[in-house]
């Protein structure tokens, strides 16, 4: 009778030594691109992000993808362009992957290496910078992804024979929640 | 490995396995090669035969470890060059369809193999860039520091499916052509502009009463010009493909309804204009429907104005 309680006491006892895995959903995002030209100052917003983080070992892997489409500049023709420029009907989705660990969600700042495909082409980024701020059980994430066009070998598109400037950073607010 | 491929099919989940048509050609390079190098290429494709564009292709040299990397274009190619003569790993990814691996594959300098491979779609692959891919990017650190694990989530997890996450190139191609169109409409709108200036410029000279006939003949030339040019922009923006399902928002709307007032402008004001130059070459003064040429020529060129600024200034 002990021994069956003991190997029962061990079985449930196990998963504890094992480690538990957690999950992270996106519940809310804005992704902002912002291109400067001297004529013009344009930002493109999507909120069609997906993300989901999973933990394991104290480690948690970060997957966010979004449609090249999705972005809305407010002009029709310019995101028409922006896709075209971006490859974005032959590459749609442009995801963004990064390694954080478990214990980054209490933090204040954490800075991220993000592996980022986009227009058929993968950069990386080491240590960008991000605040956190947790609402409850929501953690909101703000910060900026130092894009550049060449990153992704996109040719700068033109306006008046003028080219759009090489930068193109991304503001990124995130709202996450665990599962 | 057909057959082995082909009996998991018969094993497989309906609705969910489909079948892939990998095809690798290993067809002589058309590019000249360096001597005593060689070259691979091929092309992927789906099971149908279309092409798989984005696909990740990586050949390792069995011999020393190198590795390249390549991803096929819109028509599915891919191409190596310069590979030294040897044995290589080929491994071919793409979001949607299993991994292909051929274990061994001999490259010669003067002479190359060719394969043909059918593969069993699957779970999509996580867009993990291959080792060499991540040694030539941009800001690329010398080790993998974000490599997915086996817990990694994948685009599935995030309820996108292979179809939203393939390519379509016809599409790309209607874009680039209808980027390209545009791109020639922007300009010649540009160029139309200096004669435009020149010929509203000249016609203080033109319709006055104190007026030659030289700057009535350079006023006539000028807007002819105007007009050939002003027609050739409208070409390539009318003529530009439309896309499916887009609705017009923004300024570009404001620079499409000033088309609606130019436009008709451009043929009303020539015709106005023939009329006038008959009447003053005639000794007579402008009069009727001719005196309307100045008015709806100004009209016409700020609509072509105001459609010029509307794209080109953020207001």
């Amino acid at each position: 009778m002990n021994k069956k309680i003991l190997i029962a006491f061990v079985l449930l006892a196990l998963p504890a030594f094992g480690g538990s895995d957690s999950q992270w959903v996106l519940e809310q995002s804005s992704l902002t691109y912002h291109v400067s030209h001297p004529l013009h100052e344009s930002e493109g917003v999507s909120h069609a992000a997906r993300g989901k983080g999973v933990c394991h070992a104290g480690e948690c892997d970060f997957l966010i993808a979004v449609a090249v489409k999705s972005f809305d500049s407010g002009d029709s023709n310019r995101d028409l362009h922006m896709v075209q420029v971006t490859r974005g009907a032959e590459f749609p989705i442009v995801t963004v992957r990064t390694r954080l660990p478990e214990s980054a969600a209490t933090s204040a700042t954490v800075n991220a290496d993000l592996e980022i495909q986009f227009a058929g082409q993968t950069a990386q980024y080491k240590q960008v910078p991000f605040k956190l701020e947790t609402q409850g059980s929501k953690t909101h994430i703000t910060g900026t992804i130092p894009a550049t066009l060449s990153d992704f070998k996109i040719d700068p598109p033109s306006l008046l024979t003028i080219r759009v400037k090489n930068e193109m950073p991304v503001r990124v607010d995130m709202t996450w929640h665990p599962q | 490995m057909l057959r082995k491929i082909f009996g998991n099919r018969d094993s497989g989940v309906p609705g969910l396995v489909f079948f892939v048509c990998l095809v690798v050609a290993f067809a002589p390079s058309l590019i000249a090669q360096t001597a005593g190098m060689g070259a691979l290429t091929g092309r992927v494709a789906d099971a149908t035969g279309n092409a798989v564009a984005n696909a990740t292709v990586t050949v390792t040299s069995i011999d020393n470890g190198q590795i390249r990397s390549a991803t096929t274009g819109t028509d599915g190619t891919y191409k190596f060059d310069g590979l030294p003569p040897g044995k290589y790993r080929l491994k071919v990814e793409a979001v949607g369809f299993k991994t292909l691996e051929i274990p061994s594959t001999t490259v010669r300098g003067t002479e190359t193999a060719v394969v043909d491979e059918k593969l069993e779609s699957g779970e999509p692959i996580n867009e993990k860039p291959s080792a060499a891919q991540q040694d030539n990017l941009p800001n690329a650190p010398s080790s993998i520091t974000t490599s997915s694990s086996a817990t990694a989530p994948s685009l599935s997890d995030l309820g996108i499916s292979p179809e939203q996450a393939q390519g379509n190139p016809r599409e790309q191609a209607l874009l680039d052509k209808r980027t390209h169109m545009l791109k020639i409409h922007q300009r010649m709108g540009l160029i139309t502009t200096i004669p435009l200036i020149a010929t509203v410029a000249t016609s203080i000279n033109a319709g006055g009463k104190n007026t030659s006939t030289a700057s009535r003949d350079l006023h006539t030339a000028l807007g002819a010009v105007t007009g050939d040019l002003y027609f050739m922009t409208a070409y390539y923006a009318i003529r530009a493909p439309r896309v499916p399902g887009t609705e017009t928002r923004g300024p570009i709307r404001f620079h499409k309804a000033m088309a609606w007032i130019h436009g008709p402008g451009m043929i009303l004001t020539p015709i106005l204009g023939i009329m006038a130059f008959n009447e003053k070459n005639n000794g007579e003064k402008v009069h009727g429907i001719a005196s309307a040429h100045g008015p709806v020529a100004i009209v016409t060129a700020g609509a072509f104005g105001a459609a010029l600024l509307s794209v080109s200034v953020k207001f």
